[in-house]
């Protein structure tokens, strides 16, 4: 019974680490399968499950205008025109770069 | 690689890179700006292998491979820049809050850069060490006290 005991209080430690993502592999396979064996022990995961739901909605989810979307897209453009140099290959190649760097500069 | 495709690779990342930056500096201009920063940054430091590197751009795999590893390099300097910033901003930033957000604006910038990298973005903790380059254990504490603070404030709102 102490032994059962211990093994319970163990893997209900380990169900915000489960679900953090934060187990091991094996630790991950071996909390499945106690899962498995345990149904009641379902409800206290969905009751952790829950409470990082909570915490989720706590956390501001900052959206784009498409206006800003696409200045900051604009923006990305030019710094990798700016920025990355490409190796050409051939002549043809290298008209097309400098035209490029022509139309963004 | 070209750079017109570079572009086409990146650009779908912009709206998860702001969220991200909005995360560490509630400040629409200024989370822009450090999007483009740790853009730049990311650019200035592996532009020569990115130059180099070919894509198959019709393998849906190899697309979502180099798209997953760019964000994670780019979300590593929007990450570094953020930080410092948000703690040379703090006074401005207590204007800019959202209401319904000052506990988690409250947290330390390096807590709120983990908890929205585990929670929003949701990446596992070994991608996020591999992100912050910070040790697992810092991660995981960071995990946690975030956790807990947020809790903390929730349990006190409720029983006030």
């Amino acid at each position: 019974m102490i032994e059962k005991n211990v093994s319970y209080n163990s893997f209900q430690k380990k169900i915000v680490p489960y679900l953090d993502g934060s187990l091991s592999k094996e630790e991950t396979a071996e909390f499945e399968a106690f899962v498995l064996t345990h149904p009641e022990f379902e409800a206290k995961i969905k009751e952790k499950r829950d409470e990082l739901e909570t915490i989720r909605a706590m956390i501001p989810a900052g959206l784009l205008t498409k206006e800003s979307q696409e200045s900051m897209e604009s923006e990305m453009r030019t710094s990798i025109y700016n920025l990355i140099k490409e190796e050409p290959r051939g002549f043809m190649d290298t008209v097309r770069i400098k035209w490029e760097d022509f139309l963004n500069n | 690689m070209k750079r017109k495709d570079l572009f086409h690779l990146v650009a779908p990342l912009s709206e998860r890179l702001y969220r991200f930056a909005f995360g560490l500096i509630p400040d629409d201009l200024q989370a822009e700006q450090l999007v483009i920063d740790g853009f730049n940054a990311y650019l200035l430091k592996e532009g020569k292998i990115l130059s180099k590197k070919e894509i198959d751009l019709n393998s849906k795999k190899e697309v979502q491979l180099f798209r997953r590893a760019a964000f994670k390099g780019i979300l590593r300097h929007v990450g570094d820049i953020g930080v410092r910033r948000s703690l040379q901003l703090t006074e401005q930033m207590r204007l800019t809050v959202p209401k319904d957000f000052v506990p988690y604006y409250s947290l330390e910038p390096k807590v709120r850069m983990v908890m929205g990298l585990r929670y929003d973005a949701q990446f596992t903790v070994d991608e996020i060490e591999e992100i912050t380059l910070m040790p697992r254990y810092e991660v995981i504490e960071k995990i946690h006290n975030g956790r807990f603070l947020l809790l903390n404030d929730l349990n006190k709102a409720v029983n006030a």
